[in-house]
C-alpha cells in the first residue's frame, strides 16, 4: 500500500470501538439502552438521559446529505491533488450526523438530501474511513 | 434574574488600539503594550489605576496575560485568559464587569493581540491548525481526516444549508461584505478601504464553496483594548462612561453549533422552527431589538451576520437574506451593522475592534460614519452571547 499522507484520526479509549467497527466493515455508534438515543461523538454516557447503560450498535450505513462544501484552497498539502474536493455532512438514518467525503459523484452533482450509503475506505493497514456514495438502486 | 443587579453598574471608561495591518512585523508584547497604554490615555488613567487584566487571545497568536503582567510591569490583583478562539469577546467583558462589581479589581483591561503574520505556518486551517486534533473534533466542525479544516469551512456548511433551507442565494449574501466595506471606506483605521460591489463578491474566488473570498474576514495583525470599571468610578474619569446595560453569556450544549442558532440542523443540532423570544440580554437592559440604534456582530464570515440577526429576533428565521438588502444595514439605514467595517474589512481583532467602535459611536466620535444620536448599541453573535451598551 502506498504511503498514506493525509491526517489520520485521533483514536482514544472512548472512540476505539468506532474505529474497530469500521475496520470490520461495520458502522457502529453507541446506543442508549434506556432512552434509545444513538449518538455521535462517542461519550462516556448518554448525552440525552445520562444513562451509563449503553451498547455499541451496528447501523445501516445509509443516510442523506445534510450539507456539503467544496474546498478550492489547499490547506493540507496532502489534499492538494484532490482540489476541488468535497466534504459532506451526512445525516444517518439513525439520526447522528457524520462528516465525510462523498465518492463516485461529481461535486456539481451533489444535492441536499441526496440519499447516500457507506463505502469503507481502508486508508492504512490499521485505519478504515467511512465515506459515502450515492445510494445504488437495488 | 440575578444579572439584572448588574444593569448599568459597570462601564467602559477607556478604549485603545494599535494600527491594524496585514503584516506589521511587530512583537505581540509590543502590540499589547501600545493598546493598553492608548486605552489608559483615552480614559485619563495611569498604570496604577489598572489592577485587572483579561486576555482574550494568547499564545500562539497573541501575548499571554502572565507575560504581559511582568513584561509591561503591570500591578495586577487578578488576571484571566480564554483559549485561542474569537468567540470570547463578550465573555471577557462580562467577567470584567463581574470582577469590578465584586471588588476583585477596580479597573480591568480586556485585550486581544493578534499576530497572524508572526508564525511561519498558517494557523487557520491545515497542518498548523491544532483545532481538528481536539478529541471529538474542532470547535467549528473541523475533521482533518476528511480534509475538513479552517473555521470558514464550518461557516460554508451553514451557508449551504441556509441557502437550501430558506431559498436564499450567494448574491444576496454579497450585501453584507459590500455594506461593511462601505463602512471601512469611511474609517481611516480600516485595512481594506476600497469599496466593493456585489459583482466583485460573485467574481471573487471560492475558498470553501459556497463561500467566496469576499465572504471571508481578513488575516492580519493588531491589538485592541477595552477598560471596564464601576460606573461610579467611570463618572469621575476623562470620557463619558459607556454603560454595560445588558449581557448574556455564551450558550453551550448539543443544540449549539458555533456559526448558527438552535434548530438549524448543523452538527448534531435538531431541526425545528427557531423562535428567539425576548433574549435575556434585552430583559436585563430593559430594551428590545427595536430600541437598538446599531448592531455589531462577529463577522468572521458574512453568513454570520444573517444567523446573528435571526438568533436575536431582528428578523424571523430565514428572513435575514431579504432583511440585509437595500442598505438597511448601512450607516443611514434602519439598522447599521459593524460601522467600523467589521472583521471583513476593518480587521480581524477578534471583535475587540468592534467594542472600540461601539464605545466611540456612543460618545459621538465616529466622524463620517457616525450613527446619528446613537444611544443603545448591541454586540450580538451567531453563537448566542451578547452585550448591550448605552451612553
Amino acid at each position: 500500500m502506498a504511503e498514506y499522507k493525509k491526517p489520520l484520526p485521533a483514536v482514544s479509549s472512548l472512540n476505539q470501538p468506532y474505529w474497530d467497527g469500521l475496520r470490520r466493515r461495520e458502522l457502529t455508534l453507541p446506543r442508549c439502552n434506556d432512552c434509545g438515543k444513538i449518538w455521535y461523538p462517542p461519550a462516556p454516557f448518554c448525552p440525552v438521559c445520562w444513562s451509563r447503560n449503553f451498547a455499541w450498535q451496528r447501523l445501516s450505513g445509509r443516510g442523506k446529505v445534510n450539507s456539503w462544501v467544496v474546498f478550492h484552497q489547499a490547506y493540507f498539502s496532502s489534499f492538494k491533488d484532490d482540489i476541488p474536493y468535497n466534504v459532506a455532512e451526512v445525516e444517518l438514518e439513525e439520526g447522528p450526523r457524520l462528516l465525510t467525503n462523498l465518492v463516485a459523484v461529481g461535486n456539481d452533482d451533489i444535492t441536499i438530501d441526496m440519499p447516500v450509503e457507506i463505502v469503507f475506505d481502508d486508508v492504512t493497514e490499521e485505519v478504515t474511513l467511512a465515506k459515502f456514495r450515492p445510494t445504488r438502486k437495488a | 434574574m440575578a444579572t439584572e443587579n448588574l444593569k448599568d453598574k459597570t462601564a467602559v471608561c477607556g478604549v485603545g488600539h494599535t494600527p491594524y495591518g496585514r503584516r506589521l512585523n511587530r512583537s505581540t508584547i509590543d502590540l499589547a503594550g501600545e493598546a493598553i497604554r492608548n486605552a489608559l490615555d483615552d480614559g485619563g488613567m495611569e498604570r496604577d489605576d489598572l489592577d485587572g487584566l483579561i486576555v482574550s487571545f494568547g499564545t500562539p497568536i497573541g501575548a499571554d496575560a502572565d507575560t504581559l503582567a511582568y513584561a509591561l510591569g503591570l500591578k495586577l490583583k487578578m488576571y484571566n485568559q480564554t483559549w485561542a478562539h474569537g468567540r470570547f469577546t463578550a465573555s471577557c467583558i462580562q467577567w470584567a464587569a463581574m470582577a469590578v462589581n465584586a471588588g476583585l479589581a477596580n479597573a480591568v483591561a480586556c485585550l486581544a493581540t493578534i499576530s497572524f503574520s508572526g508564525f511561519r505556518r498558517p494557523m487557520m486551517g491545515g497542518a498548523g491548525d491544532s483545532e481538528g486534533a481536539r478529541e471529538a473534533g474542532g470547535g467549528h466542525g473541523e475533521d482533518p481526516v476528511f480534509g475538513m479544516t479552517s473555521p470558514g469551512a464550518g461557516a460554508a456548511l451553514v451557508a449551504r444549508k441556509y441557502f437550501a433551507r430558506f431559498g436564499a442565494t450567494s448574491q444576496q449574501l454579497a450585501a453584507v461584505p459590500v455594506a461593511f466595506r462601505k463602512h471601512a471606506s469611511l474609517n481611516p483605521a480600516a485595512i481594506m478601504r476600497e469599496p466593493v460591489t456585489a459583482d466583485d463578491h460573485q467574481n471573487s474566488r471560492f475558498v470553501c464553496e459556497p463561500l467566496h473570498l469576499l465572504d471571508y474576514c481578513l488575516i492580519n495583525d493588531g491589538a485592541a483594548c477595552v477598560i471596564v470599571t464601576t460606573s461610579e468610578r467611570a463618572r469621575d474619569l476623562r470620557k463619558p462612561p459607556v454603560y454595560l446595560s445588558g449581557m448574556q453569556g455564551l450558550p453551550g450544549g448539543r443544540e449549539e453549533f458555533i456559526w448558527t442558532y438552535p434548530g438549524f440542523g448543523t452538527s448534531q443540532q435538531d431541526v425545528f422552527d427557531y423562535r428567539p423570544g425576548l433574549q435575556p440580554v434585552y430583559q436585563m437592559a430593559g430594551a428590545t431589538p427595536q430600541d437598538v440604534d446599531a448592531l455589531f456582530t462577529y463577522d468572521a464570515f458574512s453568513i454570520l451576520a444573517w444567523t446573528a440577526l435571526e438568533r436575536f429576533g431582528f428578523c424571523g428565521q430565514g428572513e435575514a437574506a431579504a432583511f440585509t438588502q437595500g442598505g438597511r444595514i448601512e450607516v443611514g439605514g434602519a439598522l447599521p451593522m459593524n460601522t467600523n467595517g467589521g472583521l471583513l474589512s476593518e480587521g480581524h481583532i477578534m471583535g475587540w475592534n468592534h467594542q472600540v467602535e461601539i464605545v466611540r459611536q456612543l460618545r459621538g466620535e465616529c466622524g463620517q460614519r457616525q450613527v446619528a444620536d446613537a444611544r443603545i448599541i448591541q454586540w450580538a453573535n451567531a453563537y448566542g452571547d451578547s452585550l448591550i451598551y448605552r451612553r
